[in-house]
Parts: C-alpha cells; sequence; structure tokens
C-alpha cells in the first residue's frame, strides 16, 4: 500500500531484514508523531467538553467551597499548557493521573477492564479471522456456484447489519424470548475475576463481534483472490502444469492475502473502538463501558487515557498489516 | 448522574444522560433499535406475574438486583449517595433512627421504626433520641450514644458535604449532648419540628464512632447486610449481618447489587435471570415483564416531580396574573401521559403530596386557555415570548419543557426552550423560567430546600418581598416552631393555599416508581415511596425467595 511508496525506492541491493527493520523504525517514528498530533487534539477536545469536572463530580449538592477545594485538588486551576506539559510527561512515564470520579490511578481503574476488552477482541479476531479467509477463499474458487452466491447473500446481510441489531437479536434468541435461559443474555464479568474463566458469558458479545467483522474481510478476500486467480501468472501456472492445490496455496492465496491484512487491519482497530456498543449492549466491564461512565462523569484523565490507547491500537494495528503486507508480497519487499 | 434531590439521584437521570452519549458518539440508533427489538418480545397481551406466593419467609439464597443510574463515580457510604445504586448499597447496610411505612408516615419505636425508640420534640428547640438497647453493629460493637452524637456531628460538619447537611442545619453541632448509653439530646439553634422527619431520610444512618467512607470503619453498620466487596460502576457484593436485631431477618445469605449502564441490557438480564430484580424497567418494556409469566411489575407511588420554576422577582413573572396564566396553560393530563406513559398522578402545583399535613381540598388545575389568555391580556402580556431554560437532569426534564412550550402556543405564548448542557453551572437559580426535578420530601424539609430565602435552591426566589404571600417566611418560623402537629397543619395549609394562589412553581405531575421483580421473590409491596423496588425490600431485608 502506500506504505510501499514511502519506504525509498532504490534500485540497488538491500539486504531484506535490514530493509525490513529500517522500515519499521521509520514507521515507528512516523507513529510516535501521529500520537503526538493525537495527543494535542485529544487534549484539546477534552478541555472543549462543556461541564466542569468538579461539579460534575460533587454534584449539585456543591458548594461554592467544597468546589473550589476539589478544583484545587484536580489542578484544575492552572494554565492548560501546564496541564497538557504534565499530562505528555505522564503519558511517557506511564503515569496516566488519576481518575477524577473512582478517586484511583487510571492505571489500576483501567487495568480490568483493559483485559477483558482485549480478551474479547482477542477471541473475535482468532475466530473471524481464518473464518473470513476460509469464506473468502472458497467463495472465490466456487466462484458463481451456490457456495459463492449463498455466501455473497449472506455477508452481503450480515455487513449491512450494525452491531447492536446483531447483539439485541442474538439476545433475543439465545438469551430472553426465543430460546430463553440457555446463554446468559448480559454478561457480568465479576471484577476481580478473569473472563477466559467465564467463557460463557463470553459466547454473544463474541459471536456479535465475529458477525459484525466477517462479512467484510470475507467479501475483500473473495474480490481478491478472484483478481489473483485471474492474473497471468497464476494461468502461467496452471498451463506449466502446477497441480490445482499448490497454485492455489502456494501462489494466489499469499497474493490474495496482502490486501486482506490491510482490511484485517482497519477491522481490528475498529474492534478496538467498536467494542463499545457491544459491551454497552451486554453490560460487559471493558473500556467501552469505562469510556462512556467517564465521557458523562467529566473524567477527563480516563477519556484521555482511552483515546490515547485507541490510537496507539490503530497505529500499530497499520504498522503490522503494512508489515504483513510486505512479508507476502515479495514485489513490495524488494522495494523498501 | 448527579442529582441535588438528595432522594431521588438518578431518577432515570442516568438513563438519560447514558443515551444521550451514546446520540453523541453517533449511535443514535442505539437505543431506538434496542428499545424495538426488546418490545418485539412480549407478543402476548394479558396480564400475569403480578401475584407473588405469600407464606412464610425463607432463609437462603444469594439475591441480585440491577440498577441503572450508576458511574464510576458510586460511593458506598452510610450518610450519602451520589448515584442510584449507591441508595441500594447504603440501605443494605445502613440504619436510620427513624422509618418510614408504605404510607411514607413517620414511624418511631415499635416493631417497624427504625434503631431509636424513641424521637421527641421536647421544646421547640430541642429534641432528645433513646435508642433501643442491644443493637450492634456488623462488627459486633454495641449501638450506643456515642455513635448517635458522631452520626449526627458528621452530618453537620460542611467539609463532609453529606446529603442531610441542609435539612439538619438547624442543629447545633456543640449542643448534641450524651445523657446515658442510650439517650442523646439535641439543642437546636433555632425551632425546627422537622428534625424527627430528617432522621428518618435514608441517607442520615447511623454510623458508628470512628466511621468514615475509606477508613478501616467503612463497611460497619447496624444493617441486615455487610459489604464484603465493591467495585464502582460495576457491582458490590453484600453478606447476611449474622448480628441483625429484628429477629429472623434478613432472609437472603448474600445480596449483590450490579450497574447496568443500559436500561434495556438490564431488562435482557432479567428475562435471561441473570438478577431477580431491576429499578426503573423502560415504560415500553412494561408489557413484556407483564406478560413473561416469570416476572412481575410492582408499582409504587412516588413523590418525585419535575416543575418549571418561575422567579416571582423577575420579569414578566413578577406579576402574579402571569404566574397564574402559565399554570393554566398546562394540559396536565396530556403531559403526564406523553412524558411518563402515564406512570404517575397529576398534580396542582403543590409538591410533599405524601405530607401528613398535604391539603387535599385545593382543587386541581385543570388547563383553560380563555382563562389564561385573559391574564395575560389583564397584564398587558399578550404574545408573551419568553425563554425556558432546561438540561437532560433527568428522564423527562427536557420532554416537560419542550410539551409545555407547544402548549403555550394555544394562548398565544412563545416559550422558546434552551436545553443547556451547562445549566446547573450557567442558568439554574439565575433565569427567570427553568426546569428542575426533586426527589420526594415532607413540605417543611422541602421548604427549607427550595422555598426560601436562603435555601440552597431556591429556583423560584420564593416568597415574595411584597404583596400576597410576603408573610409565607414568618408562617414557615411558625410551623417549625409549632411542636402540635394539628396546629402545625393549620399553619402548613395556610402556606400552602399562598403557592397555590401565588407560587412560582408549575408542577404538573408526581412521578410513580416503576420495578419488575422475579416471581421467585416474595415480599415486594407496592408502597408511597421514596426509593424504588419498595426501598430496596427495606434493605433487603423483608424480601425473600419462595
Amino acid at each position: 500500500m502506500d506504505s510501499a511508496q514511502s519506504g525509498s525506492p532504490s534500485a540497488g541491493f538491500h539486504p531484506r531484514l535490514g530493509g525490513l527493520a529500517g522500515f519499521i523504525v521509520r514507521r515507528l517514528l512516523l507513529g510516535l508523531l501521529v500520537l503526538a498530533i493525537v495527543s494535542v487534539v485529544v487534549f484539546a477536545a477534552t478541555q472543549a467538553l462543556p461541564g466542569d469536572p468538579a461539579r460534575a463530580i460533587l454534584g449539585r449538592s456543591a458548594t461554592p467551597d467544597s468546589l473550589k477545594a476539589l478544583r484545587e485538588q484536580l489542578n484544575l486551576n492552572r494554565p492548560v499548557l501546564t496541564q497538557y506539559g504534565d499530562w505528555v510527561k505522564g503519558l511517557v512515564t506511564g503515569n496516566l493521573g488519576t481518575s477524577l470520579a473512582a478517586r484511583e490511578p487510571v492505571s489500576t481503574y483501567l487495568h480490568d477492564r483493559l483485559v477483558n476488552s482485549a480478551f474479547l477482541v482477542f477471541l473475535s479476531a482468532i475466530i473471524s479471522i481464518p473464518l473470513s479467509i476460509a469464506i473468502g477463499a472458497y467463495a472465490a474458487l466456487k466462484r458463481d456456484r451456490l457456495f459463492d452466491s449463498s455466501a455473497s447473500i449472506l455477508t452481503l446481510l450480515l455487513a449491512a447489519l450494525p452491531e447492536f441489531v446483531v447483539g439485541v437479536t442474538l439476545v433475543v434468541l439465545f438469551a430472553t424470548t426465543i430460546f430463553p435461559h440457555l446463554l446468559p443474555g448480559v454478561s457480568n464479568i465479576a471484577p476481580g475475576t478473569e473472563p477466559w474463566t467465564q467463557l460463557k458469558e463470553m459466547i454473544l458479545p463474541t459471536l456479535t463481534l465475529v458477525i459484525a467483522v466477517t462479512p467484510y474481510v470475507a467479501r475483500i478476500m473473495r474480490a481478491s483472490m478472484i483478481e489473483v486467480l485471474e492474473s497471468e501468472y497464476v494461468e502461467m501456472a496452471r498451463l506449466k502444469g502446477v497441480p490445482e492445490r499448490e497454485v492455489v496455496v502456494r501462489h494466489a492465496l499469499p497474493n490474495a492475502l496482502g490486501p486482506t491484512f490491510q482490511v484485517i487491519a482497519i477491522n481490528l482497530a475498529y474492534l478496538a473502538g467498536g467494542v463499545i456498543v457491544v459491551e454497552y449492549v451486554f453490560n460487559y466491564a471493558g473500556i467501552g463501558g469505562a469510556l462512556q461512565n467517564a465521557v458523562i462523569t467529566r473524567d477527563l484523565p480516563v477519556v484521555q487515557a482511552l483515546a490515547m490507547l485507541i490510537a496507539a491500537v490503530y497505529v500499530v494495528l497499520n504498522l503490522l498489516a503494512d508489515v504483513a503486507t510486505i512479508l507476502v508480497t515479495p514485489r513490495l519487499r524488494t522495494r523498501l | 448522574m448527579v442529582d441535588k434531590s438528595s432522594n431521588h439521584p438518578g431518577e432515570g437521570g442516568g438513563g438519560l444522560s447514558r443515551r444521550d452519549l451514546l446520540v453523541g458518539a453517533g449511535t443514535v440508533l442505539l437505543a431506538g433499535g434496542l428499545a424495538a427489538c426488546g418490545g418485539s418480545g412480549g407478543s402476548t397481551g394479558g396480564g400475569g406475574g403480578a401475584g407473588t406466593a405469600a407464606g412464610a419467609p425463607k432463609r437462603g439464597g444469594t439475591f441480585r438486583l440491577g440498577v441503572t443510574g450508576g458511574a464510576s463515580s458510586d460511593i458506598i457510604d452510610g450518610q450519602s449517595i451520589v448515584n442510584k445504586p449507591d441508595q441500594a448499597r447504603l440501605v443494605s447496610g445502613w440504619e436510620t433512627l427513624a422509618t418510614y411505612d408504605e404510607n411514607y408516615k413517620l414511624t418511631i419505636g415499635g416493631e417497624d421504626g427504625g434503631l431509636a425508640e424513641e424521637l421527641t420534640q421536647d421544646k421547640p428547640d430541642q429534641w432528645t433520641i433513646r435508642v433501643r438497647k442491644g443493637i450492634e453493629f456488623n462488627n459486633g460493637k454495641t449501638l450506643s450514644a456515642d455513635d448517635v452524637k458522631y452520626s449526627i456531628q458528621r452530618i453537620l460538619d460542611p467539609k463532609e458535604a453529606l446529603y442531610g447537611h441542609v435539612g439538619m442545619a438547624s442543629v447545633d453541632p456543640n449542643g448534641i449532648k450524651v445523657m446515658d448509653d442510650v439517650t442523646v439530646r439535641l439543642s437546636l439553634k433555632q425551632a425546627d419540628s422537622t428534625i424527627g422527619d430528617q432522621l428518618g431520610q435514608y441517607y442520615n444512618g447511623i454510623v458508628p464512632v470512628g466511621y468514615s467512607r475509606t477508613g478501616p470503619l467503612k463497611w460497619v453498620g447496624t444493617g441486615p447486610f455487610k459489604t464484603t466487596s465493591f467495585s464502582a460502576g460495576q457491582q458490590s457484593s453484600h453478606k447476611r449481618n449474622p448480628n441483625y436485631w429484628r429477629s429472623g431477618q434478613p432472609y437472603f445469605d448474600q445480596v449483590s447489587i450490579v450497574d447496568y449502564a443500559d436500561a434495556n441490557s438490564q431488562v435482557n438480564a432479567l428475562l435471561s435471570s441473570q438478577v431477580d430484580a431491576i429499578t426503573d424497567i423502560p415504560f415500553a418494556q412494561v408489557n413484556v415483564a407483564k406478560s413473561n409469566g416469570g416476572l412481575a411489575v410492582l408499582v409504587s407511588q412516588g413523590g418525585n416531580w419535575l416543575p418549571l420554576c418561575m422567579a416571582v422577582d423577575l420579569a414578566p413573572f413578577t406579576d402574579n396574573r402571569v404566574r397564574q396564566a402559565m399554570r393554566l396553560i398546562v394540559d396536565r393530563k396530556a403531559m403526564l401521559e406523553q412524558v411518563l406513559s402515564g406512570y404517575g398522578r397529576v398534580a396542582n402545583d403543590l409538591y410533599s403530596p405524601f405530607d401528613p399535613c398535604f391539603d387535599t381540598d385545593l382543587a386541581p388545575r385543570d388547563q383553560d386557555i380563555e382563562k389564561a389568555k385573559s391574564l395575560l391580556k389583564s397584564a398587558g402580556q399578550e404574545n408573551l415570548k419568553v425563554d425556558l431554560w432546561t438540561t437532560n437532569g433527568a428522564a423527562g426534564m427536557v420532554d416537560a419543557a419542550t410539551i409545555f412550550a407547544s402548549q403555550a402556543k394555544a394562548a398565544g405564548v412563545t416559550v422558546n426552550v434552551h436545553n443547556s448542557p451547562n445549566f446547573y453551572s450557567t442558568q439554574y437559580l439565575k433565569v427567570a423560567f427553568s426546569s428542575d426535578f426533586w426527589g420526594t420530601r415532607n413540605f417543611l424539609p422541602q421548604v427549607s430546600n427550595g422555598s426560601i430565602h436562603g435555601a440552597p435552591y431556591n429556583e423560584t426566589h420564593w416568597p415574595p418581598a411584597s404583596g400576597p404571600g410576603s408573610n409565607y417566611a414568618s408562617l414557615y418560623k411558625q410551623a417549625l416552631a409549632e411542636v402540635d402537629e394539628s396546629k402545625r397543619c393549620d399553619v402548613i395549609h395556610e402556606m400552602q393555599s399562598i403557592e397555590y394562589n401565588y407560587g412560582g412553581y408549575i408542577i404538573p405531575f408526581f412521578n410513580d416508581l416503576v420495578d419488575s421483580y422475579s416471581t421467585k421473590v416474595a415480599g415486594f409491596k407496592p408502597s408511597k415511596a421514596t426509593l424504588n423496588l419498595d426501598s430496596f425490600g427495606h434493605g433487603f431485608r423483608t424480601i425473600w425467595f419462595t
């Protein structure tokens, strides 16, 4: 993708790994620059949020005196630039500040929720990625046959459904109405317990995310695979008498995966932010709920930390996708 | 969300704000979609699920409650709350000196009363409290007069910023005297007949000497359950207090209280048996619950209200004819239907409907556009234009304002509704016309909070400085000093009649509390109450699994 162009086009011979390492370093630096810009935007945006955190925390029963005391305690009285400076310093040193609402360090506050959300995304990813690649590739191979056309209609249909519709439909189906009590309709991961010990609670939220992500990736995989299967080198391989199985696995698949990785990355990054809706539907204790809560209570340190985190996830996943694309595309590798 | 009306934090307020947040987050479809899909569950009509088997209470089990309105700012404190789930956690662990019965009548001593055996106003400015003997805190310590003194002093400490502070302000913190092991005498700075009432408010719990929200005694109370774990915004666990003083109670071994961000996922949790009861079921889901054989709906009369507030000292409301005209504009029944789906009772601009002194003889106020028009004309305010300020402080608050604006058109009045996110820090108490929300209180405590000069939330700038009603403040003093209840009621009737004829409030209706629970649970009774679910099953001690 355009990352390939950003590497210096060089005709000379480069040690492959060195080229890739250099690319990664350049991209990491670029990523840091992006995060620096994001930090300014996040800080400015949270400063512009309507309402006063001190008032939001104390409630309307707040007296002028207690408001004043809390504002001082929260350092809300200092110049904005000083606040920004301190915040960035904290970010770099891993000190994310103290949650204004929960009155505990942001890292402590978010730890369990991060683990919960990460596990949900992880489960969804390890199910949806192989599944979507398999569906897409197989549909391309069986182009215009029954599997392809039914997969096509189904993925189009599911892609058009927002997650909350999928989530609520699953709840109605398996938890409340059609087959009541079959599965938990909400996922109460009790504080202090690990989500992987409560897999039953994970089923519906994971399924929702899998259904949300799989159609896109499968459709891209199918398109990409079809393009590759029609390419001249696949035709050449076939003409040379390479067995069809080898044509598909060794020549077609790797080349079709390149563009798919990009879509997977975008979808995974989307999951990191998109779990918000799913967590809301299932009352799942993750970063989505934390972000929503933080906005309501004007808990700026938590909002800022989560916004930065989600931005960082985007940067890292894009980088990983580019690296993976390069690894499966020799053509790009040589241009580093 | 946070709430200044001590009795009803987050009465829908939390849900509404959350929804707004989602709207802000660009997922505007979520709420509607959920409601629509959830609604599809209840296809079969009919009642059912209402009756719970009576019979003798049984011991055992873990009761799970779902509550909306919580956030990471949740607290556990025997004397304060921030969000609605805090109410449930408070009443599980702490108790008050007096209680309210199912008709919202203050009960002192006897089988159903609180920790005090006696609670009497000896003189206009002196109260005596005698606690029951032999009650133990959940750490084994015996409740004594020292604990009562400490508790009241903590409420009065302005640094603690507790809910009961405003209502107890007449108590002199240095005039609390321990007479003997079980007796405390309160000397007041001025006469106050409402102290008994205040000490019955659920948030004025009795805590042990040395109690603080974060200290080693943070979960020590005399209540039926003791907190064992708490994660703000998520859930808490409470185990049976083996030292509990009411024989046989409580019945559950454990209680867990789970916060729900969304009212619809809370209903799903109830439908899939992941909780046993929920607060504030969305009106659209009531029929779903009713048609489900395993669920029951509990409708309790609440005393919450969503007023429109006219400042009596700001134009155009300095003229009582304008105020009366605005009150006649309202079609209260229509507004009740539109805002609360009919779950409430029409009001006639007076608050505190459960007060024993509430004057039920004052007539309902029906819509009368012609009379409103002629009043406005005589006041020289035909084609009146006025700004009405509101915010999403509680469910229905903005709706009530916009519905009022549309009803006002019939009388030729143009009401510009401003929904301001910063309402409570910028417009509240300052503008001529605004809206607000309040919980349940008896009359005099309500006046001390919002209807007298010097009250912290005097949104109507009441009473007027001159003319009819200017004697209101002296009547209020008289009522506070009156020890005899029937004489006090006479004074209160006079005050209510003044507010009925000259006041600055438009109070269209009182809310009902609509909750739902599994029919496996017995013991819930519909009651006139401040708190949801029959005051959370009186702190989870009067309910049991069948």
